[in-house]
């Protein structure tokens, strides 16, 4: 299985995230993280969608069924080489009197991990990085009681020079698969 | 009204104030400005301030009270296939809007522009399930090409104007427009302005194809030994019917047609070698195998056409012209793709490709078309026993009109059927449902065709069983006076389905036979005339008679009960595989 990520700008409009969904279920391809946002362009969305497929054939399709809906304005695919993206997690770790206490050194020299809110008996750390590197980080952190764990969807970048959102009004739908 | 009525100096202030109307005022506005002068509808509660503003525009806009939303979406795409235009309905929330779903699917997979106009709740109540509440927005975001939800009366000129902009461009397909009462009702907060969409951000069709992509196609053509033309729908969808035929005719390529193609070239051209598919002609399907270059022009390799698809025209390199990009590589992987409408595109072609006749390569055609016409074709029209056959009924109203019709056929054996023996000779002839093969399709969707092709002769054939789908729009055509002629081919079966079972369910035919009602007697009961031709020596009258008579007509014939469509080429096999018995 590859992971590709799939980056689709759009129109702001309600309803379309459903559309673009459909399009994932009735190809059957199931999505691994998704994550939303609007863009340095008033009115432009960015979608973020990791899915893992074997064939790059199908993604490929994917992407054109993709670009064919109306409000789309460009879709890209990428492989993890081609871009630079992370996630961001938040654990939320019991700190009750007389527990282990926190290698916050370690978790801050070695796992580049941050203590961003202190309650009384918990503490929530934050990680960004691959999902490898949260991984990693969670696997260091069972040693704790973990109360709470969440990971976000992916973000991305293409490692091209210009925004590939400077692209979009000549955007072609084929070529940059 | 008198003067004193009105105490305000009414010509005074209008002037200063401009006069503002209403979203339902606005939304008939707006549809006079696209040109729309045909509505097939259905009113209800929630699209009332609509029908309430029709009732100030029945001068310019026709209005047609189908008897099911059904027939009113199977209606638009009928005639939108035969006008060019872009067919419209109207409908009310929940069920009216929901019993549109069918034609919509239908509409999207047959590229047919249709804009839908349906009533939704107030916006105070969207989400409540308040009554005659649907969302009506999930349930055809997948099976429209675009959809919009309407919740301000201001949003009305640029969302229609968006909507037709959409159906109608690129490749066409249906269009939903969702208004809630509350903007139906609203007065809009500026005067009514009207500018039809010429283009959107996100939205650019390609219609001039790159010329790298033709120089690439035309070498491939050119180089070509046995080339072979598939036409599909998108070649009527971007009238290029005159492009194909000078491009076949300067190379001299042979044509074969998908169902929805046929009659794009007439079948009696040298080059046109018949049609493609499931049950299309022997020879036309062969020789795929035999080709090293396939030109296909505005078809999508439709699973009714390939067969097996992981074992079709591997042999072949493929030219495929086509206007949505994701249809490029979908099924059959492209050598030449070619991104673009298909007149551009041809025209583009022609002056590339050379001159050529391919003279032996065509001939080779022929001889599976000699073992065709004396395997089937030929027994089918000259059976003196049994029942009548469907062939000979198609075969005799192909002769009397001419192959001048417009045909519209259902679903089943008798739109194989018709498909096959219907000798086209004009374009744009054939309206039938194709990729979805939904039942109940011809007679709203002949109705609609004959609307919008009011100087031809419009025919339905239908099958039993698909008639009393939608047979309450007999109807709608006799209140409409509309000269829509109709054949029920009646085997007293679902035929097709029986005839799978007869090859491949050993004949266990499992619910499929069916007991009709006297349809002469419905027809008469909504006042439409007919007749009943049981016997092979009145079928020649009964089409006279159908033919001559002024208004709409129905004529059933009772044809042979477990008569099967062949060629045929079984679900799953190849097309070489194709069966004549
Ligand atoms: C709405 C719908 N339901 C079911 C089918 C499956 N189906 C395809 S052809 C057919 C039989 C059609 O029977 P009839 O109208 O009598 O035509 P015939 O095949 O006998 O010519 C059926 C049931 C369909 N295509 N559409």
């Amino acid at each position: 299985m590859i992971t590709y990520t799939i980056c689709i700008f759009t129109q702001n409009t309600i309803g379309l995230l459903n559309r673009i969904t459909i399009i994932f279920t009735r190809r059957r391809l199931n999505i691994e993280s998704l994550t939303v946002s609007e863009t340095e362009r008033k009115g432009v969305s960015r979608f973020t969608i990791v899915i893992k497929s074997e064939s790059r054939e199908e993604v490929e399709k994917l992407v054109r069924q993709i670009r064919k809906i109306v409000e789309v304005m460009a879709v890209f695919g990428y492989l993890n080489d081609e871009i630079v993206f992370n996630e961001i997690a938040l654990f939320k770790i019991a700190t009750p009197l007389g527990a282990k206490s926190l290698d916050v050194e370690t978790i801050n020299k070695q796992y580049k991990a941050w203590v961003v809110y202190w309650g009384l008996d918990y503490v929530v750390i934050e990680k960004t990085g691959s999902e490898d590197d949260i991984f990693g980080f969670f696997e260091y952190l069972k040693q704790y009681e973990i109360l709470e764990f969440v990971r976000s969807g992916r973000v991305a970048v293409g490692k091209t020079e210009k925004g590939l959102v400077e692209y979009l009004p000549e955007a072609e739908w084929a070529y940059y698969l | 009204m008198e003067a004193i009525a009105s105490p305000i100096t009414d010509t005074q202030e209008s002037i200063q104030t401009p006069v503002l109307i209403n979203g339902s005022q606005a939304l008939m506005k707006a549809l006079i400005a696209e040109g729309v002068d045909t509505i097939f509808g259905y009113p209800g509660g929630a699209i009332m301030p609509v029908y309430d503003a029709l009732y100030d525009y029945q001068e310019q806009i026709n209005h047609i009270l189908v008897r099911h939303e059904q027939g009113a979406s199977h209606a638009a795409e009928g005639y939108a296939r035969v006008s060019g235009r872009v067919g419209v309905c109207l409908a009310t929330s929940g069920p009216g809007a929901t019993n549109l779903v069918t034609g919509i699917a239908d509409a999207l997979i047959d590229s047919t522009p249709i804009v839908c106009l349906v009533g939704q709740v107030a916006k105070r109540l969207l989400g409540t399930d308040a009554f005659q509440e649907a969302d009506i927005m999930g349930v055809t975001m997948p099976i429209t090409k675009w959809n919009y939800q309407i919740t301000s009366a201001d949003e009305v000129p640029e969302i229609i104007s968006k909507a037709f902009y959409i159906a109608k461009s690129g490749r066409p397909g249906p269009v939903l427009i969702d208004i809630t009462k509350s903007a139906q009702l609203e007065l809009m907060t500026q005067p009514f302005e009207y500018e039809c969409c010429q283009s959107l951000v996100s939205y650019r069709p390609r219609l001039t194809p790159k010329k790298e992509q033709i120089e690439a196609a035309a070498k491939l053509i050119n180089n070509a030994k046995r080339p072979y033309i598939f036409a599909g729908h998108g070649v009527q969808i971007a009238h290029a019917e005159q492009e194909l035929i000078a491009f076949a005719e300067k190379t001299g390529i042979p044509v074969a047609t998908t169902l929805l193609g046929q009659s794009t070239i007439s079948t009696d051209h040298p080059l046109y070698v018949g049609w493609l598919g499931m049950h299309g002609n022997y020879g036309a399907n062969v020789m795929t195998d035999e080709a090293d270059v396939i030109i296909a022009i505005g078809m999508r390799f439709d699973d009714r056409v390939t067969g097996d698809a992981s074992r079709y025209i591997k042999q072949a390199k493929i030219v495929h012209i086509e206007i949505d990009p994701s249809e490029i590589d979908k099924i059959i992987r492209a050598d030449a793709p070619v991104v673009g409408d298909a007149k551009e595109a041809l025209q583009a072609l022609l002056p590339l490709v050379y001159a050529n006749d391919h003279t032996v390569w065509r001939n080779e055609f022929r001889k599976f078309d000699t073992i065709e016409h004396d395997t089937i074709t030929l027994p089918a029209l000259t059976n003196p026993e049994g029942k009548i056959r469907m062939a000979e009924v198609i075969d005799t109203l192909s002769q009397k009109t001419k192959g001048e019709a417009i045909l519209v056929t259902d679903v089943g054996q008798h739109q194989m059927m018709a498909s096959r023996y219907y000798q086209f000779r004009r374009p744009n002839s054939l309206v039938t449902s194709g990729g979805m093969g939904t039942m109940g399709f011809a007679l709203p969707a002949a109705f609609g065709a004959q609307v919008g092709a009011p100087d031809r002769d419009v025919v339905a054939i239908i099958g039993d069983g698909c008639f009393q789908m939608t047979i309450q729009e007999l109807g709608t055509i006799v209140q409409n006076k509309q000269p829509v002629k109709i054949i029920i081919l009646n085997n007293n079966f679902l035929g097709m389905v029986r005839q799978w079972q007869q090859l491949f369910h050993e004949r266990r035919y499992s619910f499929v036979e069916l007991q009709n009602p006297d349809f002469i007697t419905i027809a008469k009961g909504f006042g439409m005339d007919g007749m009943t031709c049981d016997g092979r020596e009145n079928l020649s009258g009964a089409l006279d008679t159908m033919l001559a008579h002024e208004g709409p007509f129905l004529l059933e014939v009772i044809v042979e009960k477990e008569e099967n469509v062949f060629p045929m080429v079984p679900a799953g096999a190849t097309v070489s595989q194709i069966r004549l018995s």
